[in-house]
């Protein structure tokens, strides 16, 4: 599936259940357009990972995740031999018939991430998730990926995409990125969304939810954001919050309801107490009016 | 003239306005944002602004030069004219310094330069005295002995292998290859092992008022850290917090402190530890980058302001680290007493503290570094 325009792939992510606001969408759709990785950043919860995932639904393509971590590594990326299949082989197969091309033939192949993104067929939307925790090593040889989207295997030979993947990078800057690899790929940050964007997810992602209470939640949260905390709530806590007091059968938020579910927005017990301690009241009284304007 | 012809013009010009204002927009960057321009509408400004940023600018730190320099030129607002982010121009002064820098370039110029010169009793002598009481000229001198006690860098295992023979991990695509002519057997093994990398190491440096004397001499130790490999990040502080890793990634120390002290508004004014730890808490350890780093602090502990908040951001920094040093030159004096209020507030979140008011003391601090454990929680 392609889109000629930005508004008819907005139009297929609102189908998938994702509200973007206009720079996301003109991102997605200038990384299909020009078939470049896009390099997405923004505060931990603004919606990175879900945007990649929404853009493969939109697309009608499968979803392929590589999850970054310090020490990853080709065999953990690409591809691995299955090494106990093939000493069975060689166990099993009379003496001196096995030959070293049989042994690492595609059978005993593991496909990892990458490999798998670029030896198919299907539309596949990669996301290559929390670049910024892998080693550097590993960026280089990601840049080498995304630049030719081939991958060689010494045993096997040369492996070519046969159509380009649709790639999205996520990176939380716990450090810089190369620029080689910035160069490479569009750019967009994600901001939190506006208040009204808010409150649209919320009722998207919340069956059921009452008009009020999801003004009220997103206008709390946005309160929160201004607060000094060592983690500010994303989008995604707006949604568990929202789905935990919908749960107790709420309309609207008061000063005991949120003090029992502080839990489900903040994550740190400092932020729990700094909250409670000094403005609890004055934050829900001040959500209450500004979701009532 | 079409007007494909004009937005191509327009565009080149814009790219070269942003390259004016510090941002680095190459030739294929401008080309992606025509390519873009091509595939959006243009009559929805909203698009344009988009399609222009996300293929000309690849930082956060750069849209607000972009956006100021978006209005300025295609909506004509009247704005301020966007500051420099870098300076290029390097400062006339440097020139005096090239022949300090010239053994370098020799074979072996490490241990050939100027340092030997001192022969061995002006060494000993410079290693003890307190840089608050050197000469510009013995200065110059240190700079050498200094970048070797930097290399010394604390490490780490990493996660990545290579084959080595005392590894800890069977090498099975090279054993299967072998035991292929053994019909299965396996009759030598290979191995491979986790390779040594150096340890994320952050440096914190006081540059405030009362650290005045011995500000020149770290920043010349934190020129050398910088310059000793990846995955170090410095900063200075007085009344605020100011990154200076792009400033000392140069080549040439002294270039270097003088754009440290451009970059370091407040250097010689009040100190605000606690604030400036928190800024750093707030915009940097919040992206990790403290998160398994050995952190290192330059300060004397005097804090103008709230004590308490010293030591709360101290826990923070304790928490996410491996280890921190607290380097304290007034802790030279043998009489000194950790009395200030800073201080004090600071030392229960303090794997090591040591001094830093001479050469002998920064190669403990060295020794320090390569050696040190993980903080065990008490």
């Amino acid at each position: 599936m392609s889109f000629r325009t930005i508004d008819e792939l907005e139009a297929a992510l609102r189908g998938a259940d994702y509200l973007p606001d206009r720079g996301l969408s003109t991102a997605l759709f200038l990384s299909l357009a020009l078939e470049k990785p896009l390099l997405l950043e923004g505060e931990a919860g603004v919606g990175k990972t879900e945007a990649a995932k929404s853009l493969a639904s939109a697309l009608g393509a499968r979803l392929i995740r590589l999850q970054c971590y310090e020490g990853l590594d080709v065999a953990h990326a690409v591809y691995e031999w299955n090494y106990p299949r093939q000493l069975l082989h060689i166990r099993a197969a009379q003496e001196g018939t096995v030959s070293e091309a049989e042994l690492f033939g595609p059978e005993f192949l593991i496909r990892r991430p990458l490999l798998e993104a670029i030896d198919t067929d299907d539309p596949v939307v990669l996301l290559i998730d929390e670049i910024d925790r892998a080693d550097e090593e590993f960026e280089a040889f990601l840049l080498e990926v995304l630049s030719d989207f081939q991958i060689t295997i010494p045993e096997l030979g040369t492996i070519r995409a046969r159509r380009r993947p649709a790639v999205v990078l996520t990176s939380n800057r716990t450090r810089e990125l190369h620029d080689a690899l910035k160069r490479r790929a569009l750019f967009h940050w994600i901001d939190h969304p506006s208040i009204e964007r808010e409150v649209a997810i919320v009722k998207l992602r919340v069956p059921g939810v009452h008009e009020r209470l999801a003004a009220q939640a997103a206008a709390f949260v946005r309160e929160l954001r201004a607060l000094d905390l060592a983690k500010p709530p994303g989008v995604a806590e707006t949604i568990d919050w929202a789905m935990a007091l919908n749960a107790l059968g709420r309309q609207e938020i008061d000063a005991d309801v949120v003090e029992q579910t502080l839990g489900s927005v903040l994550k740190y017990r400092e932020d729990i107490e700094q909250v409670r301690d000094e403005t609890l009241s004055a934050l829900v009284d001040s959500a209450r009016t500004a979701s009532a304007r | 003239m079409s007007t494909g012809d004009a937005i191509t013009r327009h565009v080149v010009t814009f790219g070269r306005v942003l390259r004016e204002v510090g941002l680095e927009v190459g030739p294929g960057r401008v080309s992606d944002a025509l390519r873009g321009l091509d595939a959006v509408e243009l009559t929805r400004q909203e698009d344009v602004y988009f399609t222009l940023r996300q293929t000309l600018v690849s930082r956060h730190d750069e849209l607000d030069l972009f956006d100021r320099a978006f209005l300025a030129w295609f909506l004509r607002a009247p704005v301020l004219p966007p500051v420099r982010l870098h300076q290029h121009e390097q400062p006339v002064a440097r020139v005096v310094d090239v022949p300090v820098d010239r053994p370098r370039d020799g074979e072996g110029g490490a241990t050939d330069g100027e340092p030997l010169e001192l022969g061995a009793s002006g060494h000993e002598l410079l290693r003890e005295k307190d840089f608050a009481e050197m000469t510009p000229d013995e200065f110059r001198r240190l700079r050498r002995l200094i970048q070797t006690i930097a290399l010394t860098r604390p490490r780490r295992a990493s996660r990545r292998r290579a084959p080595d023979p005392r590894g800890d991990l069977l090498d099975m695509r090279r054993l299967l290859r072998r035991s292929l002519r053994t019909g299965g057997d396996v009759v030598d093994r290979t191995y491979r092992a986790r390779k040594v990398v150096p340890r994320k190491l952050v440096v914190l440096c006081d540059v405030s008022g009362s650290m005045d004397s011995y500000a020149r001499a770290l920043l010349l130790f934190l020129h050398a850290v910088v310059g000793s490999g990846p995955g170090v990040e410095a900063f200075a502080f007085g009344t605020r917090l100011s990154r200076l890793t792009p400033d000392l990634a140069t080549r040439d120390p002294e270039a270097a402190i003088d754009r440290c002290t451009e970059a370091v508004v407040d250097w010689g004014a009040g100190t605000r530890i606690g604030a400036s730890l928190k800024q750093f808490n707030d915009v940097y350890g919040r992206r990790a980058l403290s998160r398994g780093a050995v952190v290192v602090v330059v300060s004397d502990g005097w804090e103008r302001e709230d004590p308490d908040l010293v030591g709360r951001e101290m826990a923070k920094i304790a928490r996410a680290a491996y280890a921190v040093v607290w380097v304290n030159p007034l802790k030279g004096n043998p009489e000194y007493q950790p009395l200030a209020g800073g201080m004090c507030a600071a030392l229960p979140f303090v794997d090591r503290f040591v001094a830093g008011h001479n050469l002998r003391s920064l190669e403990e601090l060295a020794a320090v570094l390569a050696g040190i454990e993980r903080r065990h929680a008490a």
